[in-house]
């Protein structure tokens, strides 16, 4: 009977809460008004050239990078908090460990439907990639990522309003001034920036050759220069050897495609928060974060999946064994155990 | 009525690269109704399905998201 007033109270706590922040939001848009943040397609430099290589060049601190760091200090995080987890007794299902291990055993599921089993080979792949880009994805929707920042003077831009001297400063919505700033924010959401994606495409190509060579030899090197029909039967085999040079062709466009779906989403929605927040401040932004929020689960969750399949597709090959599959549905933690007893071993 | 004629250029060419948003649509249209059609006939099926469907709509969706790119990239690079 206590439990259940507690229950109600805390509720009705976190609806003056909201009210209080939607006020607030609704206070600062009206004394500050927002304006639309200069949208550019590369990431800014932050800092100097940190160092510099003889051939390649200077390297500096770009907002994305600071982006990427602290993706890696959440994902650690993430993991100590699986570790706390795992060790304790019984099964904590409302603790954040639980809700990682809850994603990973959903993960760990759908390689066993694809991969079968080789599911254990293929699972790290897929979990490392869906865990870093969705927290990736998600690093855009937190509350200062692309708001708090350096102001640089720049061509167009808007007139600055010194709140703290020194300190603190915000940018106003007059445009005609002496001396005109722009922002260049802290942290990036690395998604954003073609550079990841770009290297996360390539890591996820390349990885799936290196997967099909060391478990098929080199019959994997047939997929691609198909010359075994090509005497025996000339002239279907000269159409053997065209389509497996499609093939080739195909693994390149993986790497484009792959690079550009996750950018071009990600760096899409980012635009519509942008804009949605200028031009709606209070309400109307809330609508499109929660699609955001959405849409960057998808990607995460495709961009790994296309790596599984396409990752138990190399290292199945031609042969179609149908492995029996095990019908009973693990429990929450079981799979994950034989997960860590096999990573053991 | 002053302006660029480069400016009002690039802003109809980024339009004019959304039109290819149009195909993409259809795609995706077309495989979530064969995955919805197949799922209703037979429940069982539906994690297969499901995976399968967000594959084929990843695929499609993807050519809507190169105009995406070409379009912003007009917009913003250069």
């Amino acid at each position: 009977m206590k439990k259940i007033e507690k229950h109600q109270q805390r509720h009705g706590l976190f609806r003056w809460i909201a009210l209080a922040l939607l006020v607030l939001t609704g206070l600062a848009a009206f004394f500050i008004p927002p304006v639309q943040p200069a949208i550019e397609a590369a990431s800014a430099e932050v800092a100097g050239p940190l160092f510099s290589l003889p051939i390649i060049g200077n390297f500096y601190l770009t907002n994305s990078l600071i982006g990427i760091l602290l993706v890696d200090l959440i994902i650690v995080g993430l993991v100590l908090a699986v570790r706390k987890t795992l060790k304790g007794s019984s099964i904590p299902s409302k603790s954040i460990g639980g809700v990682i291990i809850a994603i990973l055993e959903v993960l760990f599921d759908l390689t066993e439907k694809a991969a079968g089993k080789w599911a254990k080979k293929v699972f790290p792949w897929f979990a490392t990639i869906t865990l870093t880009v969705l927290v990736a994805n998600l690093l855009d929707l937190m509350p200062g990522i692309e708001g708090i920042g350096l102001l640089v003077p720049s061509a167009s831009g808007y007139v600055i309003k010194t709140l703290i001297p020194g300190v603190l400063s915000t940018i106003t919505r007059q445009t005609d001034g002496a001396q005109l700033y722009s922002l260049v924010t802290f942290v990036r959401s690395p998604s954003t920036d073609l550079n990841f994606t770009l290297a996360l495409g390539l890591i996820a190509v390349i990885s799936i050759q290196v997967m099909g060579l060391r478990y098929q030899g080199f019959t994997y090197l047939k997929r691609f220069f198909n010359v075994s029909t090509l005497f025996s039967k000339p002239g279907l085999g000269v159409m053997d050897f065209m389509v497996s040079v499609l093939e080739l062709i195909s693994e390149f466009a993986k790497i484009i495609s792959f690079t550009f779906r996750l950018f071009g989403s990600i760096f899409a929605g980012m635009v519509l928060l942008a804009l949605s927040g200028t031009l709606i401040p209070v309400i109307g932004q809330s609508g499109v974060m929660l699609f955001e929020l959405f849409m960057g689960l998808i990607q995460a969750v495709v961009f790994g999946l296309l790596t599984m399949v396409f990752m138990s597709q190399a290292i199945r090959g031609e042969e179609q064994d149908e492995t029996p599959k095990d019908e009973r549905p693990i429990p929450l933690v079981e799979g994950l155990e034989s997960f860590w007893r096999y990573k053991r071993k | 009525m002053t302006g660029d004629i480069v400016e009002a250029a690039r802003l109809i060419g980024a339009g004019i690269a959304m039109i290819g948003a149009l195909g993409g649509g259809i795609g995706v249209g077309l495989s979530i109704q064969g995955a919805m059609q197949g799922m209703a006939r037979n429940p069982d099926a539906y994690n297969n399905l499901f995976v399968n469907m967000l594959l084929g709509v990843a695929f499609s969706e993807a050519i809507a998201i190169y105009c995406l790119v070409i379009a912003f990239v007009i917009l913003f690079v250069a």
